[in-house]
């Protein structure tokens, strides 16, 4: 059952990098808390860029942003950093880290600069990285480790952030079969468990329509169609979007639509 | 089963790390520092050093030498090392770039050009100003930190490429103002080369109280942005995410540092290597956070351009061989050969 | 009676005048420490006592140290003091620039004989680490035989400095009177070049220039001032009668090459001085050192010039 308070509100949300191109337009929709939206589209249709609006860094020219009824733009970036926390599509890092080491990074918005870390920074480190399998990858190099490796590590970091919403860009794109599923089901036991809210975007539409409470479909800018994997997964909207025909099945087990070339 | 947690966390406070860090650094740099001063062109006897330090004057002479020409050299060189080695190693960290050292923002453009104007002044108007010289290259290199500044605002004020950027501009701006002047001085040419070359040898007692204070504060600040600094090695927009104002962190390192730099380099000229190359040694040795490298990083490049500064003294003496040249002939070879035993 | 005391009275005063006598030459046998020189940077510099202990930071100032006969009394002079032979076995205090203040101050030097251009800003700290140091930097011959005698007057033996600079003047003014009787017309025009590719060539204010002048010569660069560096095409255009290479110390196979990579310098075929094979290498220290040694190069050039 949906809250009646929303959790995330956007309201006529427009984004452009320059005058001539419009990232963005006329977005709005609500979340409600611990719900898992997965944000799905082509190449170009500005999911990314959704995304860090979403987070803060970019400033949209038009319409606002609610957090729990805050409006985003009267938040420090401290501030939001304690309640949004990003897991980036691309992890590069400059110097040789540890992974334990990046994984307390995240734990700078709580870390006065003068008194330092506490024994709590690192429990929460620590416990962020048994969540995510990545404990054993405690002590490597993250320049040398692979890139499914290095998306754990920094899914360890987001969550030791102690987010309320958490935001994923492209995250199982990288991933082995072995950790696609195990990561998602991760997200979805941290949903209920500590009353986490999750955006992701997704590459693969069959894994965001078993992820994801809903789905937003992003064309060009635009929202085509929000609403349950049902409601968003069928063909004209497949069409009208990605331009193709696919065959749609149902899962057998999650009774979600699966898109079949 | 809490027990067991904090085991495994290896929890060690970060100031109780610092506070080592600095006592036992200050303490090698002390150690090495008197050890240092038994190395000059002249053979002055340990027991002779030691009995100078502990009851005071022996003959005058040997009085002039420790006190007033080795000891300051030892002391500036100290400094130098520490304040080019937390800026270089800082300087990496908002650029986010190997390569980079302090002087790629152009501070060091700017100061070179003040004394090389010093120099042709000099020449003009009689050598009473002699000891202005270094006011003239602080105030280039204030004015090449203005520069920087300005045009890093006009272009990309969001990352670290704009200020990379009009660092190397200003630089190439500025040298080629320096090549023309060297063109066209034919007396003055070779102290301004000398100058450029970097150089220890004028330290007294005077230049060290000046710069001590803003080497010691501005290091200091640079620490306490070591956490931020890690938190940038992430990425432009990771750090954002983490709550850090990249841009201004961005501008106070590079001020900070800027401020530091002109001040060392006024008085020693520009000493090249260190900056670039102790970060790199300070990481291989205790890895890359910030909080401790930097630290660690001053005392190594304290402790390196003291060493490096015998070397200059006493290979050829009694003509000294440019401070500059050693600091790479040396730190070359010691930086591949730490690089090959890290990755055995 | 009166007589007598008149007469007396006269040999008494003419007794004291001629003893007198060797006192009137100047200020040198009383010991009139401490003494007060104004130096090249107007700096007064005061010698409490006779400097029994001399340093050197230029090789002009080595020169002009044991041309006065101070030789013994020098304990340090520089990498580059080759002349007289003796000075090249005088311990060496290194670099002209930057000095090595702990070698100069291990030396113990009453006094330090320290050169202008670019070792002046090295003088301050000499200075105050209680160095008495007198700068010389005489741009002229007369200024050299200026500071030769401030040299001698300061040690004490300023006849002896009065004495050289009147021999070396004599024979710069026998050179002079030669030369005023060759019209313009015979006066060569000259070229001084080195041996590297870039062209530095001495214009009007430097040594060389005077010396060519006074020799009966015209620089072609005399309308340039200090050293400068000029193009091929510039020499080319000049056409100099006689090209001067001053060199440090080589031998006779080195001479000729040097002469045979200049004839065949670019462009420069048709210059008289290549043509007629008038191409001189000199020693360089004659002229670009203010010393005594002058002279021998003002002789030299004149005999280069018109003999």
């Amino acid at each position: 059952m949906k809250n009646c308070h929303q959790f995330l509100t956007l309201k006529d949300i427009c984004y452009s990098y320059t005058k001539n191109r419009q990232i963005l337009s006329d977005i709005n929709f609500s979340l409600s808390e611990s719900e898992l939206l997965g944000i799905i589209g082509p190449n170009g249709s500005g999911k990314t860029t959704l995304l860090n609006v979403i987070s803060g860094i970019l400033k949209p020219y038009k319409g606002e942003i609610f957090i729990q009824n805050h409006n985003l733009n009267h938040l420090s970036i401290e501030s939001i950093a304690k309640f949004i926390s990003v897991v980036p599509q691309n992890t590069w890092v400059t110097f040789n880290f540890k992974a334990k080491e990046v994984v307390f990074m995240g734990r700078m918005p709580y870390i006065s600069r003068i008194k330092g870390e506490s024994q709590e920074d690192y429990k929460i480190s620590r416990e962020a990285m048994i969540k995510t399998h990545s404990l054993s990858l405690s002590n490597q190099n993250i320049q040398k480790i692979s890139g499914g490796e290095r998306q754990r590590v920094f899914l360890a970091k987001a969550l030791a952030q102690s987010p309320k919403l958490l935001l994923l860009d492209e995250f199982t794109s990288h991933l082995d079969l072995t950790y696609k599923y195990e990561m998602l089901n991760l997200l979805k036991n941290i949903l209920k468990k500590e009353n986490l809210t999750i955006i992701s975007t997704f590459h693969d539409l069959n894994l965001a329509s078993i992820a994801s409470d809903r789905l937003l479909l992003l064309n060009d800018g635009k929202i085509e169609k929000i609403g349950k994997p049902k409601e968003v997964l069928n063909k004209e909207n497949l069409y009208k979007v990605y331009k193709v025909k696919p065959i749609l099945i149902n899962h057998p087990q999650f009774n979600v639509p699966q898109v079949i070339m | 089963m809490n027990k067991s947690l904090v085991k495994n966390t290896g929890f060690i406070n970060w100031k109780k790390k610092l506070i080592l860090i600095v006592l036992f650094g200050s303490l090698i740099v002390l150690v090495i520092g008197i050890f240092c001063l038994n190395f000059g062109v002249v053979t002055i006897t340990p027991r002779d050093i030691m009995h100078l330090l502990i009851n005071g004057t022996q003959d005058k002479t040997t009085n002039l030498i420790i006190w007033q020409l080795r000891a300051p050299r030892i002391v500036l060189g100290a400094l130098t090392g520490a304040a080019l080695s937390t800026v270089g190693g800082a300087f990496q960290g908002i650029l986010r770039n190997p390569l980079a050292d302090p002087y790629i923002l152009g501070v060091s453009a700017g100061a070179a050009l003040g004394a090389c104007i010093g120099i042709a002044f000099q020449y003009i108007t009689g050598y009473a100003f002699a000891s202005y010289l270094p006011l003239f290259a602080f105030l280039g290199a204030m004015l090449s930190l203005y520069l920087v500044y300005k045009s890093s605002k006009i272009s990309y004020s969001a990352n670290s490429t704009g200020l990379l950027l009009s660092g190397v501009a200003i630089t190439f701006l500025f040298s080629a103002l320096i090549t023309v002047l060297l063109a066209l001085s034919r007396r003055e040419l070779h102290s301004m080369i000398f100058w450029l070359m970097g150089d220890l040898s004028a330290a007294n007692w005077k230049k060290i109280s000046i710069i001590l204070l803003p080497v010691f504060i501005g290091n200091a600040m640079l620490f306490f942005s070591a956490l931020d600094l890690n938190a940038l090695s992430l990425g432009e927009e990771e750090a954002l995410h983490l709550g850090i104002n990249t841009g201004r962190l961005r501008i106070r390192i590079f001020l900070i540092g800027s401020v530091i730099i002109a001040t060392v380099v006024s008085f020693t000229g520009l000493i090249g290597f260190v900056g670039l190359i102790i970060p790199h040694i300070a990481r291989l040795l205790v890895g890359p956070d910030h909080r401790i490298m930097l630290p660690i990083a001053a005392f190594l490049g304290a402790v390196f351009l003291i060493l490096c500064d015998i070397l200059a003294r006493i290979l050829l003496a009694p003509t000294e061989i440019p401070i500059g040249a050693i600091t790479a002939i040396v730190g070359v070879p010691l930086f591949i050969y730490l690089l090959r035993r890290k990755n055995q | 009676m009166h007589f007598l005391k008149k007469f007396s009275v006269i040999i008494a005063i003419s007794i004291f005048l001629l003893l007198d006598l060797p006192f009137l030459g100047g200020v040198s046998n009383a010991a009139e420490y401490p003494l007060t020189v104004i130096d090249e940077t107007g700096t007064a510099v005061t010698l409490s006592k006779e400097p029994q202990r001399f340093i050197s930071t230029a090789p002009s100032n080595t020169e002009i140290l044991f041309a006065l006969g101070l030789g013994e009394k020098v304990v340090g002079v520089t990498n580059y003091c080759n002349y007289p032979e003796a000075a090249k076995h005088v311990e060496k205090i290194g670099e002209i620039s930057p000095l090595n203040y702990e070698k100069i101050i291990s030396l113990k030097p009453d006094l330090v004989l320290a050169y202008g251009g670019f070792q002046l800003k090295d003088i301050p700290r000499l200075r105050e680490l209680g160095i008495i140091a007198i700068v010389l930097e005489p741009l002229n011959l007369k200024d050299t035989f200026k500071s030769i005698k401030m040299i001698a007057t300061a040690c004490d033996i300023s006849d002896k400095g009065s004495i050289l600079v009147d021999n070396l003047t004599k024979r710069v003014d026998y050179i002079k009177s030669k030369v005023s009787n060759i019209p313009i017309s015979s006066q060569p025009k000259v070229f001084v070049g080195g041996t590297s590719e870039t062209i530095f060539t001495p214009g009007a204010g430097t040594l060389f220039n005077e010396l060519i002048t006074m020799a009966g010569g015209q620089n072609i660069a005399a309308s340039l001032s200090f050293w400068k560096k000029i193009s091929p095409e510039f020499v080319a255009e000049a056409e100099p009668d006689i090209i001067i290479i001053p060199i440090g110390v080589m031998n006779q196979e080195e001479s000729s090459k040097i002469k045979e990579i200049v004839s065949e310098r670019n462009g420069w075929s048709n210059i008289p001085a290549i043509k007629n094979k008038k191409i001189y290498i000199v020693n360089e220290d004659l002229f670009y050192r203010a010393v005594p040694r002058m002279v021998d190069g003002l002789e030299l050039l004149y005999k280069i010039f018109h003999e």
